[in-house]
């Protein structure tokens, strides 16, 4: 009996140790992974997005939680007004997993600059033409005051032939935008003025 | 259909051990014979399914949701050594016959990183759970096809006349390069 | 051993994973690149020392039953401390390294050392035989890396090293070019070994 008492003490400490020093690392690194994280996975979509280097683009940075989601989102920002926003949403149904997608349009009008992929697991050669620009292309121009469709389910896209599943899931994901901008606009852009006040103060300070 | 092409796709086009590389020590420690290599097949095949049922389970209702996936190594690993030893009080219990055949292959299943693997890439792929168990069990499979071959090859090894400098692992590793070509003949099988 | 022994023995004597035969995975997975090679080798260096250093210290403490036990959570630990790191300060690598990293936890040079090694012997000698077995291991990944690279893809550490008229030999990067680059290495060495006399066989 105080064999196993010790035992189970001296793993139990092992375990707490070592949940410990976890915990400090995670904490202390968070920022930084996600700061990679967006460098290096978002940053070349937000640079096709907004033709500009990425470095500036990813400060600009919010995040909009929408019931158990949250929607990363960046912008653009010229003379006080917000000149483009690019949201990112992850698109449900793929043929094997999420496609992660990037819309980035102008507030303004709602018109989309472009469509960008952020991430996919989509077969090479079938259901990865989601990347090709000609596919994406159809993005261009709309104006995002409606949902979307496929053109088989009566909407303005065509599927790429042979990944209807891909093609679906990356509209799905451009709905979620729909929705967001719908339901959220107001609290975005206020969000985004009160960073930019915050910004400019304590930028005057230092 | 998917499933079943995800199966193919995992024992033959994706070998766990020719193609993606997990699981080598095993692979040329106990593949001289093929009973042990029958043995370790088999043990591996049970093992991963069981692990990856349950490393699946913990992470989507226990570390998802409490936003600790960056755990998941450590839990894990814990996890498939927890289960290896129970599975061999368990096996010992209750068949004396199977303890014999499989019970001295069951610790070195812990470090064997065809398990782990096959529980990591269950995640990577985003799996849901009929998938996460078709695709465990059938790489394990493939696992256990590729080491019943090499055994085979290796049991005419023995008895043929290799250079002193590439005796042993050398020419196993060559050996499994040329399976690893042959297996490659499948890509392009599914997609 | 002494000290200067320990601290060399990994470099040639025992080296990883050709006369040491363990870790025989990374060396074929993640060698496709002399980059990716040498951030293994890194990667399981750093584990090994710490994981060396903390077993060693423990040793005492440690009761013999839930001896592995206790290696696998200093391990596991470590791992994923390397994990977290190598995303906040190497993203690109991380990326490329894929799930080789947390295996680093079931790759069986690290728990071999922390049972021949680390739980018998005092911490300096300890962290001096993780140092020395993961520089090992650390070259030799390189060195595969180089091969597969240079051969496979026509750069080194992704400078190019032939004239635009060299055909890369693709084969070198995928499973088989790792298979048979890694089998002829070691036979190359257990020739050099002879040939210097060295009591050498494996099994």
């Amino acid at each position: 009996m105080r064999e196993i008492a010790h035992l189970v003490l001296v793993l139990g400490l092992i375990c707490s140790l070592s949940a410990g020093a976890l915990a400090y690392v995670r904490t202390s690194l968070a920022p930084r992974i996600e700061m990679q994280e967006d460098f290096y996975v978002r940053g070349p979509a937000l640079e096709r997005l907004f033709q500009q280097p990425a470095k500036e683009l990813l400060t600009e940075k919010l995040t909009v939680p929408v019931g158990d989601q949250d929607y990363p989102v960046f912008y653009l920002r010229q003379d006080g007004e917000v000149t483009g926003l690019a949201v990112e949403a992850a698109g449900k149904g793929g043929y094997s997993g999420d496609i992660v997608i990037m819309i980035g349009l102008d507030p303004r009008s709602d018109r989309v600059l472009g469509v960008e992929i952020v991430s996919h697991s989509e077969t090479p050669g079938l259901g990865a033409k989601v990347e090709l620009a000609s596919f994406r292309q159809q993005w261009t121009g709309l104006i995002l005051d409606q949902p979307l469709a496929l053109a088989g389910d009566g909407g303005g896209i065509d599927a790429i032939t042979g990944a209807t599943f891909s093609s679906r899931a990356m509209v799905e994901g451009s709905n979620q935008v729909v929705d967001l901008l719908r339901d959220h606009r107001q609290e975005i852009l206020s969000l985004i003025e009160q960073r930019s006040a915050d910004g400019a103060t304590s930028g005057g300070e230092s | 259909m998917d499933l079943l092409l995800l199966a193919i796709g995992s024992i033959f086009v994706n070998n766990i051990l020719l193609a993606q590389y997990l699981g080598n020590c095993p692979f040329c420690g106990v593949s001289k014979k093929l009973g042990t290599a029958i043995g370790m097949g088999v043990a591996v095949i049970f093992v991963a399914t069981l692990a990856s049922i349950f490393t699946w389970v913990v992470y989507h209702y226990l570390l998802k949701p409490q936003g600790l996936e960056y755990l998941k190594t450590l839990v894990f690993i814990l996890v498939i050594a927890a289960l290896v030893q129970f599975v061999e009080i368990f096996i010992k219990k209750q068949s004396k016959g199977l303890y014999d055949s499989l019970g001295i292959f069951l610790p070195l299943i812990t470090t064997n990183c065809a398990v782990m693997g096959i529980a990591l890439l269950n995640i990577k792929h985003g799996f849901g759970f009929v998938q996460m168990i078709v695709f465990s069990a059938s790489s394990a499979a493939g696992f256990a096809v590729a080491i019943l071959l090499f055994a085979s090859v290796r049991e005419r090894l023995f008895i043929s006349s290799v250079p002193t400098a590439m005796r042993g692992t050398a020419i196993a590793l060559v050996t499994a390069g040329v399976m690893s070509l042959a297996f490659m003949g499948f890509a392009g099988m599914t997609n | 051993m002494n000290f200067r022994q320990t601290l060399t023995h990994g470099l040639w004597r025992d080296l990883p994973p050709f006369r040491l035969v363990l870790g025989l995975c990374p060396a074929l997975a993640v060698t496709a690149t002399a980059e990716n090679g040498l951030g293994m080798g890194i990667a399981v260096t750093f584990v090994l020392i710490f994981s060396n250093m903390f077993i060693s210290l423990l040793r005492k403490v440690i009761p013999d039953k839930v001896r592995i036990a206790s290696y696998i959570v200093v391990i596991a630990t470590l791992v994923v401390i390397v994990e977290l790191a190598m995303k906040a300060f190497f993203f690109p690598l991380s990326q490329q390294l894929g799930i080789y990293i947390p295996l680093i936890v079931v790759n069986c040079i690290i728990l071999g050392r922390a049972e021949a090694f680390a739980s018998r012997n005092p911490v300096h000698l300890s962290m001096a035989d993780g140092l020395s077995v993961g520089l090992g291991f650390s070259m030799s990944l390189t060195l595969v890396g180089s091969i597969r690279e240079i051969l496979g893809v026509g750069t080194w550490f992704g400078m190019a090293v032939f004239p635009d008229s060299f055909e890369p030999f693709g084969f070198m990067v995928q499973a088989p070019g790792a298979f048979l680059c890694l089998g002829l290495l070691l036979g190359l060495m257990n020739a050099w070994s002879r040939h210097r006399g060295e009591f050498f066989i494996q099994t």
